[in-house]
This record gives structure tokens, C-alpha cells and sequence, in this order.
């Protein structure tokens, strides 16, 4: 060691480089003059990261695809934002990101319209082209397609609190002094400021005056006081089948659905049918967009993806993709729905799946939502 | 990597070349060929830190970091009106309670380790570590499984005929019982380290001189160990004022701990300078306290090296 000269030192380090810069490729470091025909990153909620859904994809490809799941919105947004549009290819959000925020801020990028706009036409009616959240506010283009939805308001085990009541009653169930200490809530802060609004009979998506973030607090507070636990679907479902709680707030198909697929089909999906949403509706419904990244480096397998998931076998494995279970799009097309066993069928409740959809207000932004998550944050607190 | 840039005085002042001179004043040779990987460490180790002081000083929800100055994250963090307070209360307090909860419940462990178990020792430290290797989010749901309703004792307890469980999930106190039971192997191995280094000659000399027990306890044991007890309980405080799943998951969040507001503030609040803010004033905080107690504790005094 005594005989290491800085010469040598310099001179190793200087071959070190020479290696690293030879094996430049294998770093990526050359990633963004590289050629990305074989490669693919996904940026979406969980299900399209499923090994079901991508691995045929990588075989049939030869492609390296990855797929990052998360669990809000706004945070997959906000990465694209700061700086990740030269990673991500598809991004997979709720409806109205894509025509209300990403296009604008030209985070994504158009589809090529007569390729895609045709797909529509074998989805659900609901998605009849020009399907208002694949377009963009102006309507020429087309920005993303459709394929998981479901209503989302509130779960509970039908042993307990009975469909009908469910229904009727509405939102009103949380206002409920005798269910306090019943109910759970589950985690997904977006939602539960939508549902906090509508408990309080004020209709989320617009902007709210004084008196109404007052009412918004309060509510919030005597909501949060009242609920046995705040967790993730798993502890929600758990509770529910253990009769730990009748009832949770913020659930639906999405999150009951492994549950009845497990054999608990007493617990249930509610669209109240009535509230104060426009129309009187009383339920929020979200509907999946996967939008093209405005990377300026796009794999070309994106398109290529896009149109895997519309395949019927690829859409219902996209539908029973591991984690949670959701009807598709692709369920308008005969050659899809056939796929699906009556059980399948009864875990999604697709019998009540139109009624639920028709009784919901879709999915949108909270103007003041910064506003009022900071009251709920604030109301979450004072449980202890 | 302070003394790797001192020289030796003693050396230095029977210097009698320039040449060795210079020699000295240069870093030795093991430690320059350290350098370039000390170096990507300390990149490494600093930039996430620079990173989050930089957001900590950035304009309230954009992503302006290093390019915006305002000190108006720490202000909403210490406006009388912010409520964050109660989560940081939860936090020191279930953290102080873990680790006087640990201190009693590790020792016997430790002394039995020590002198008791003999060559069964070795077995049961391994039993002691051995959950360690699952998950702690796994482990915290076995114990949902175990406590909740119709659950592995209720359901037990039901089933022989008695009137089941108590209810104890999702409170705080099934949260102090998860972050006990998740940090009792870091307080129990270096409080068991500290007990070993009491010698046996000692403890014997002073109970053939009429000690008591107790005596030799207090005067004798107590005081040797106290090196590893003090850091099995620093060890424990720092991981336990930053422990989030406990809260979430036994506890129902029926309580929110700070780790928890700082998560909210970086995912569903998308306000990542005020998660910074936080996340240095929490920082600054454990800093301080850390410091403070290596301050009074004197490690070099007590493992009797001056």
C-alpha cells in the first residue's frame, strides 16, 4: 500500500472512469439520446403493474416494462410536474385530470384519434365516442382511453344495516348519533373531503363560501370523532367481516369487491339515492383514463399497450388484475363480458351496476381543496 | 473524517525535512484512497438533507426548491392555530413511554441473557431476532388478527366459554403496546451488550465484602451497564418518535403521530415545502435531544478507556 503514488492513484481512477463510461449503456446514462423501442414505464393506480397484466405484454414484446403503482392522483401528477415527463410513457389517473389539468399544462400528449377513437364504439354505452373524458375541453382531441370504473361512496355489511336503509337514508348514516363508534373511514383523504361536503349537504365540486368550509369543519370533526378507525381497504374489509364496524365511509365496488370475491357478499357497495350533488344525485363515480406522457423521448410500445388492454382477454384480466376488482369498459363487447363467471359478475355487483353509475356524479376537481384538506387534517387530529 | 485530516503533533514537531514536512501535512495514504468513496457517501448521505432544507424554504405548495425564499412554511408550522402540535405531542409521549415501557421489560431479559440462561442463550437472543426478518407491517397485522373481534383470542376466549376479549384495538394504547413490541430487540441487545461489560470478579468481591443485592445493583451493575442501557434507550427513542404503522395500523389512527402528518403532507396534501418544514423541525429536534444526551454521557469516562 505504501508504494500507491498519486499517479498511480489518478491513473486508476482514470481507468475506473474509462470502464463506467464504457458501460455508459448498461447505466442508462445515455438514456435520453437512446432508442426506446424496447422499453416501457407505466405510471398508474395498481392493477396494470399486475405481473397478469404485463407479463404476456413482455413476452409478446420482448420489451422491459415498468409499471409504478400509487395510490392518488395528485401525487403521480406532481411527478410528471417535477420533472419526470422524460421517464413515464402511460400515466393511469381519474377522469378529469387528464382534460382539466394534464393537457393544459401539456403533461400529456393526444392519441391518434382514428386509431383509438374506434374502440369506443365496442365499450359500455355510457362510452359512446366522443366520450366527454377521453376528449379535450374543446373536443378535437382525443386524450386517453377508458377502462376501469366504479361508483364510490360507502360500504356496508347488509347484516347490519340493511340495503334499503342504506340507500335511503343516505349520507345521513354518518350524521347518525347511534352510529358513531360503528363505522370506519377509509384512508383516501381526496375522497373523504368529496364525502365530507356531501354529509354536510353541500356539493364538492365547486367553489365554497365561508359559511360552507364552517359547516365543511364542523362536519369533519364530529365525523372523524365519531369513526372507530381510519385504514387502508384491507383493515376496512377486516372490520366489516370481524364486526368490528357495520359501515365505512369512502368505499365501493373497488374496495369491497376482494371481500364478496372472498365469500362476503353481505357487504355491499352504496349509491344513496339521493344528495346534494347536482341533479340530487348522491354518489360519486370514478372512471379511469390512460393518457400518452408528453415525453419527448415516447416508447413507441405506449400505443402498442393501449391497444393490448383493449383486447377482451387482456381487459378482464385487467378487471380481476390482482388487489382489487373493477368493472371495465371492455364489458360492452360481448366477446369481454362472456369472460366473466356469475361469480365475478356478483363481486363487481354488476347488478346494480347501472342503477349505481346513473344515481353518481362523476369524479371531478375540488376547487378549494387544498382549503378544505387542511380543515380535515385538522379535524383528524383532534380524534386523540 | 476529522482526523483523517490532522496530522501527528508529535511527529510534526520532530519534523527535520520539509519534504516530511509536507508529507505530514497531506492526508495519509489510506485515507486519500478513501476519499472518492467518502465522498459519493457524503453526496449520497447529503443530498436527500439539502434537498429536504431546500423544499423546508420554498414557496407553500409549489416545487419552486431553490429558487423561492420564505420562511412562511415554519410560520403556518408555528401559528398558535395549527393543531400539528398534538400530532408531535403523540409522538414524544408515546415515544417516552416506549422507552421507559423497554427499559423495564429488556433488563431482566438482559441480565438473564447475561447470567441466567447459559447455553441456552444464544437460542433465545435468536428467538429475539428473529421476527425481525418479516415485515413489521406483517407482523403488525398478525396482531390485528389476534385482537380484533371474533379474533384469535376473542374467538379462543368465546369458544371455552367465557365472555371473550377485552376491545383494545384502535386506541393509543394498542399503539404504545405495537411500538413496544416492535423496538424491545433494539433496546434489548445493546442493554444486554452494557451488562456484559460488567465484570463478574467485581460483583463477587463486593458481595464477599457484605454487599446486598440491591447495593450491588445500584452501585455496581447499574452503573457499568449504563452505556448500552443509555443507547439501547436513545437507539429506541429516535426510531420510535418516527414510528408511523403502529398508529395506523393497530391504532386505527385513532390517534396521528407526526411521521403520519409528514406522509399526508407529501402524498395527499401535495405540500412538499411544509412536509419539509416539518420534517427539519422534527429533525432539529431528535438533533438537539441526541446531542444533548451524548453531552452527559460521557462514554469514554464510563467504559473506564481515561
Amino acid at each position: 500500500m505504501a508504494h500507491i503514488s498519486r499517479r498511480s492513484v489518478l491513473q486508476g481512477m482514470g481507468a475506473g472512469l474509462g470502464a463506467l463510461a464504457a458501460a455508459g449503456p448498461l447505466f442508462n446514462a445515455n438514456k435520453a439520446f437512446a432508442a426506446r423501442e424496447k422499453e416501457l414505464n407505466i405510471l398508474c393506480w395498481e392493477g396494470y403493474n399486475s405481473a397478469q397484466v404485463l407479463d404476456p405484454f413482455r413476452s409478446k414484446t420482448g420489451a422491459t416494462v415498468k409499471a409504478e403503482s400509487l395510490t392518488n392522483d395528485p401525487t403521480m401528477i406532481n411527478r410528471l410536474r417535477a420533472g419526470e415527463v422524460n421517464t413515464w410513457d402511460l400515466i393511469n389517473v381519474n377522469n378529469p385530470w387528464a382534460r382539466k389539468v394534464m393537457l393544459p399544462e401539456k403533461l400529456i400528449k393526444p392519441l391518434p384519434k382514428a386509431e383509438f377513437e374506434p374502440f369506443f364504439e365496442t365499450m359500455l354505452p355510457m362510452f359512446k365516442p366522443p366520450y366527454k373524458w377521453a376528449m379535450s375541453e374543446n373536443g378535437s382531441e382525443l386524450i386517453g382511453m377508458a377502462q376501469r370504473f366504479g361508483p364510490y361512496s360507502y360500504v356496508v355489511n347488509t347484516d347490519k344495516v340493511s340495503r334499503k336503509t342504506a340507500e335511503d337514508t343516505g349520507w345521513d348514516l354518518f350524521n347518525d348519533p347511534a352510529l358513531a363508534g360503528k363505522y370506519g373511514i377509509l384512508e383516501s383523504d381526496d375522497w373523504n373531503v368529496f364525502n365530507i361536503f356531501i354529509i354536510a349537504g353541500i356539493d364538492p365540486f365547486k367553489t365554497h363560501t365561508p359559511d360552507e368550509l364552517a359547516k365543511f369543519e364542523e362536519t369533519a370533526k364530529r365525523v372523524f370523532k365519531g369513526a372507530k378507525l381510519i385504514g387502508d381497504i384491507a383493515s376496512m374489509n377486516q372490520a366489516l367481516i370481524s364486526g368490528e364496524i357495520d359501515l365505512h365511509m369512502t368505499g365501493g365496488t373497488y374496495s369491497v369487491s376482494p371481500a364478496r370475491a372472498d365469500g362476503y357478499p353481505n357487504l355491499r357497495g352504496i349509491t344513496p339515492l339521493k344528495g346534494p350533488l347536482p341533479g340530487g344525485k348522491g354518489g360519486i363515480a370514478w372512471i379511469e383514463i390512460t393518457s400518452t406522457v408528453n415525453n419527448p423521448n415516447l416508447s413507441p410500445l405506449a400505443l402498442d399497450f393501449l391497444k393490448y388492454v383493449q383486447a377482451p382477454d387482456v381487459a378482464h384480466t385487467v378487471a380481476f388484475a390482482e388487489g382489487t376488482f373493477n368493472p371495465v369498459s371492455q364489458m360492452g363487447n360481448k366477446a369481454c363480458f362472456d369472460l366473466f363467471t356469475k361469480d365475478e359478475l356478483d363481486a363487481i355487483q354488476w347488478d346494480s351496476l347501472q342503477e349505481e353509475m346513473d344515481r353518481s356524479a362523476e369524479y371531478d376537481i375540488v376547487p378549494d381543496y387544498d382549503k378544505a384538506l387542511d380543515l380535515m387534517n385538522a379535524a383528524k387530529r383532534l380524534r386523540g | 473524517m476529522a482526523d483523517l485530516a490532522i496530522a501527528h503533533p508529535e511527529r510534526q514537531a520532530a519534523a527535520e525535512s520539509p519534504a516530511q514536512l509536507r508529507q505530514d501535512r497531506l492526508l495519509s495514504v489510506g485515507a486519500r484512497c478513501a476519499l472518492p468513496v467518502a465522498l459519493l457517501l457524503g453526496i449520497g448521505f447529503l443530498a436527500p438533507l439539502v434537498a429536504i432544507l431546500g423544499y423546508a424554504f420554498a414557496t407553500p405548495r409549489s416545487f419552486d426548491v431553490f429558487s423561492s425564499f420564505t420562511l412562511a412554511n415554519f410560520a403556518t408550522l408555528f401559528d398558535p392555530a395549527n393543531t400539528v402540535w398534538l400530532s408531535f405531542f403523540w409522538s414524544c409521549g408515546l415515544a417516552l413511554f416506549t422507552v421507559a415501557i423497554l427499559a423495564v421489560v429488556a433488563y431482566p431479559i438482559a441480565y438473564g441473557l447475561n447470567m441466567v440462561f447459559g447455553r441456552w442463550s444464544a437460542l433465545i437472543s435468536v428467538l429475539f431476532v428473529f421476527p425481525l426478518f418479516v415485515s413489521e407491517n406483517v407482523r403488525l397485522y398478525g396482531w390485528v388478527l389476534f385482537y380484533i373481534r371474533n379474533g384469535v383470542l376473542d374467538g379462543s376466549l368465546k369458544w371455552l366459554g367465557l365472555p371473550g376479549g377485552p376491545e383494545v384495538l384502535y386506541t393509543p394504547g394498542i399503539t404504545l403496546f405495537g411500538m413496544v413490541y416492535t423496538y424491545l430487540p433494539f433496546m434489548l441487545f445493546p442493554m444486554t451488550l452494557g451488562l456484559a461489560l460488567v465484570p463478574r470478579d467485581l460483583v463477587d468481591a463486593a458481595r464477599d465484602l457484605g454487599a446486598g443485592r440491591l447495593f450491588i445493583w445500584r452501585e455496581i451493575e447499574l452503573p457499568l451497564a449504563m452505556p448500552g442501557i443509555l443507547i439501547g434507550m436513545l437507539l429506541t427513542f429516535v426510531l420510535a418518535i418516527g414510528a408511523t404503522a403502529e398508529a395506523k395500523i393497530l391504532g386505527g389512527q385513532s390517534i396521528i403521530v407526526i411521521s403520519h402528518d409528514i406522509e399526508i403532507a407529501f402524498t395527499y396534501s401535495q405540500n412538499w415545502p411544509l412536509g419539509s418544514a416539518l420534517a427539519v423541525v422534527v429533525t432539529f429536534f431528535i438533533g438537539a435531544l441526541t446531542l444533548f444526551a451524548l453531552s452527559k454521557l460521557d462514554l469514554d469516562r464510563m467504559l473506564g478507556k481515561r
